[in-house]
């Protein structure tokens, strides 16, 4: 599919013609395994959601609470489809360079944000030109930007200061995301988090009301303009069946459950996976998974035991993962023993190749690779957050695992604000149990890109250079080389630990029909049934 | 009596002062930042460091705390870290449902104890007491989450007559009102009967016995009205002490019946916003409660001055 958008594009690019690339994902894999009928106008919805997003600026955060509701009022120039590859949105078509220097887009037109007004090129360029410094995407593909200039009405440019292929997976990206909001409002709220009156996408529903800690309403989009094509992730035709959807703070899961079954809540998120069992017992009530990236042991390698690269190997050797992700996950539908730096479902960009380190349990190397080692009895501090049970689960385990090939270790469990502060500095821990969202290019690997307390301080010439590499990669030979290059520095360097691919589970009444499950709720396209 | 009240209102101030100084050192002084949190955690330490100083938290902590104080004194409390909201409208969005909450489970407590205690005392011979003893130290002796949990399963879940969770203002109807809060007043409301009963029961069995007591029933006043008419006013007194702590029990109570019953009220604003290091509301609500908690042992002690009037503050 890449080859062929490229071999288009560049052909159109050839012959000095407009290239359109308006073609959609084939690989539509989306099941919808309920029986639907016919569509159902109106209603509302109340979904549970387990935490109040700090802000609803979608472009400004990368929570996941803000994702979950962003995404129906927000859209940006490109959206992942199914398989999480990029693809047009509020774009109508784009063409690069032969360079690979300059992107020129070209805006759908006809759109309206939900004050009313068109989007135009120049809101798109006051959106990206916020969306550079705001978003922690968007400061990696700053520093491959050279301008944002509107061309005329519905046509922008981005200039690179190189051929940067990642710019279209950065901008697609659904995690401090590059949605376009009206030029005014980007100019006005700045480095500062959307107001809630200046919450204005063109998502086919738009933001009507938040009361802090109690609910979030969205309402129906009447002349929300949709994209044309079959649905897959975030872009292709959606529509707004239902009159709005009600967002409510629910912490306990067992009130999400019990609200599921005495009809108070439609969809309840984010529900712990012990209670998998409940939902399936529960008749009336469904169960949904997606994708939540994967749960990883990260050591601080810039001191202590773990800055030798031997004692990361004992770790290795010393880890049994199955045992740790069965004790921790339960059902087996919930994780994946993967090494690879994506998930397999990202098919653009899983590799399969270099990961056999992966599983690499043998109790008695460990022990005499810790012995060749400069380790010295040192206490292994393992720092983790205590809101979460898997960690918790994962770090008691882990220290059983490293305790009997020789290793000390401590656990210490901090709340999540404490424990972010913790993470900070260095001196506080030798390893930390963390899980890392899904992400959308190699670039945007939180775990290994930059050298601060989120990788461990890890500083690999060999990694940064692959990743420049990526940035020019053309053609799919290129990339596949590249990704299973990438997975096999994981494995030689040790930078973290990946424990497994994990999912999120949430919970669907069955009188919501033609719900598909993805990488979190999306209420387009789904209606109540009567 | 005006002057008593004045005296003890400006008396408020130094109190208010410390528990300032107490509430702005422990919020400052617990790990974490709320940058990192708004932020997440793949921010750079440069966009951290810049909304610290939008948020004036890269400022030596005195004068944090100075700057607050002299906007708390004009009635400010300031604004929240994350929403745009004043403190001030937050605690009073969030202080109706923990009022309305409160009420309902005074009024159920009240209503449940003051007749039970009386009953008791009138029955105090028989096999009955020794059972309402033994039931009210029960009753006190179950927590309350418990209580609630068993609860919902059984009148919302098994049979389903009251919602399992949610809130309605009663400005939207008294009957949807009554409907959303009647199950978590009642779990709040049970666990402090049980003491309330005792209390009264204690209070009026110590007078049943004394000489104005014999003297009504040798003017041949009914045993019912020497109970109701005699008795129990003047074991008001030491219940009455004990309610206000009530209070207080009560608005502790609202933290746990909130969330297990996702009521959007005070306490689920305070644990929120610890969890969120959100230093304003923190701050402000705290002060507020504690505000509360000297204002209603103020009316405590004016009720005295109602319920015996020999009791006066000159």
């Amino acid at each position: 599919m890449k080859k062929l958008l490229f071999l288009l594009v560049s052909a159109v690019a050839l012959f000095g013609l407009i290239g359109c690339s308006n073609s959609e994902g084939s690989a539509n894999t989306e099941s919808s395994g309920n029986d639907s009928g016919e569509p159902v106008e109106g209603g509302e919805l109340n979904v549970a959601i387990s935490a109040d997003p700090n802000t609803l600026d979608w472009m400004y955060t990368g929570e996941s609470a803000a994702r979950k509701i962003g995404w129906h009022i927000f859209e940006g120039l490109f959206a992942l489809n199914q398989d999480y590859e990029a693809k047009p949105l509020l774009a109508e078509s784009y063409e690069v360079s032969e360079d690979g220097q300059t992107y020129t887009i070209n805006i759908r037109e006809g759109v309206t944000f939900h004050n009313g007004d068109p989007v135009t090129a120049e809101d798109a360029v006051a959106s990206l030109n916020r969306w550079l410094k705001v978003s922690s995407v968007g400061e990696i593909t700053n520093e491959h930007v050279e301008s944002v200039e509107a061309v005329d009405e519905h046509q922008l440019k981005i200039e690179l200061n190189k051929a940067y292929t990642s710019l279209l997976s950065d901008l697609a990206a659904p995690k401090s995301s590059a949605v376009v909001i009206p030029k005014s409002i980007a100019e006005a709220a700045g480095e500062q988090p959307l107001t809630r009156d200046q919450l204005i996408g063109t998502g086919p529903f738009q933001f009507d009301s938040w009361k802090r800690g109690d609910e979030i309403v969205i309402t129906k989009y009447e002349d929300y303009a949709s994209k044309e094509g079959e649905t897959s992730g975030l872009t292709g035709a959606k529509t707004a069946y239902l009159d709005a959807v009600h967002f409510k703070v629910v912490k306990d899961p067992q009130v999400i459950l019990n609200g599921l079954k005495t009809d108070l809540y439609d969809y309840g998120e984010g529900i712990p996976l012990d209670l998998y069992e409940v939902i399936e017992t529960t008749p009336g009530i469904e169960a949904e998974t997606s994708n939540n990236g994967y749960s990883i042991l990260t050591t601080d390698k810039s001191e202590g035991p773990f800055e030798d690269i031997k004692v990361r190997q004992a770790l290795n050797a010393a880890l049994d993962k199955e045992t740790i992700a069965k004790a921790t996950y339960g059902n087996e539908d919930f994780y994946g023993l993967d090494g690879a730096l994506f998930t397999p479902n990202q098919t653009a960009f899983y590799s399969g190749e270099n990961i056999e380190d992966f599983s690499n349990y043998d109790p008695e190397k460990a022990k005499q690779l810790l012995e060749e080692s400069g380790y010295n009895g040192e206490t292994i501090r393992i720092i983790f957050a205590n809101d979460y049970s898997d960690y918790k689960k994962i770090a008691e385990i882990t220290e059983q695992q490293l305790e009997e090939v020789g290793f000390d270790v401590e656990l210490e469990s901090y709340e999540w604000a404490t424990y972010l502060e913790k993470w900070g500095e260095p001196s506080n821990w030798d390893m930390v149990v963390i899980s890392w969202s899904p992400f959308f290019s190699p670039n945007q690997a939180g775990m290994v890109g930059q050298d601060s307390n989120s990788s461990g301080w890890y500083n690999s010439e060999k990694w940064q250079s692959l990743i420049s590499q990526w940035a020019t990669a053309e053609t799919e030979e290129e990339k596949q080389q590249i990704l299973a290059d990438l997975n096999g520095t994981l494995y030689e360097e040790l930078p973290f630990e990946k424990i497994a691919n994990v999912s999120n589970l949430d919970a669907r009444s069955e009188d919501l029909k033609n719900y598909t499950s993805w990488y979190g709720p999306r209420f387009w396209n789904t209606w109540k049934a009567e | 009596m005006l002057t008593y009240i004045i005296r003890r209102l400006l008396s408020v101030i130094p109190v208010m002062f410390v528990v300032s100084i107490i509430v702005f050192m422990i919020v400052h002084l617990t790990p974490g930042n709320p940058a990192f949190l708004i932020l997440g955690e793949d921010s750079s330490p440069e966009a951290i460091a810049d909304l610290e100083e939008q948020l004036g938290l890269n400022e030596p902590l005195y004068v944090q705390f100075f700057t607050w104080l002299s906007q708390v004194v004009t009635g400010d409390l300031g604004t929240s870290v994350y929403s745009e909201q004043a403190v001030t409208d937050l605690i009073f969005a969030n202080f109706g449902p923990t009022f309305s909450l409160m009420a309902l489970s005074m009024i159920l407590l009240l209503s449940i104890a003051i007749p039970t205690a009386i009953a008791i005392v009138a029955l105090r011979k028989t096999v009955l007491d020794p059972i309402f003893t033994s039931v009210s130290l029960f009753g006190v002796s179950i927590p309350d989450f418990w209580l609630a949990i068993l609860l919902v399963l059984g009148f919302g879940v098994a049979l389903p007559v009251f919602p399992v969770a949610g809130y309605i203002p009663l400005a939207e109807g008294f009957g949807g009102w009554l409907y959303h809060l009647l199950l978590p007043s009642f779990v709040l409301a049970i666990v402090e009967v049980g003491i309330i009963a005792r209390m009264l029961r204690d209070s009026m069995l110590e007078s049943v016995n004394q000489d104005y007591t014999k003297t009504a029933r040798a003017k041949g006043i009914r045993e019912r009205d020497v109970l109701v008419g005699h008795v129990f006013p003047n074991a008001l007194i030491p219940t009455t002490t004990v309610l206000g702590a009530t209070v207080a029990g009560l608005l502790g109570g609202t933290v746990i019946i909130e969330t297990l019953f996702t009521i959007p009220g005070i306490g689920q604003l305070l644990i929120d916003s610890i969890h969120r290091r959100d230093y304003p509301v923190v701050q402000g609500v705290v002060l507020f409660i504690a505000a509360i908690y000297v204002l209603v042992n103020l009316l405590v002690d004016l009720l005295y001055t109602f319920l015996d009037p020999r009791i006066r503050y000159d």
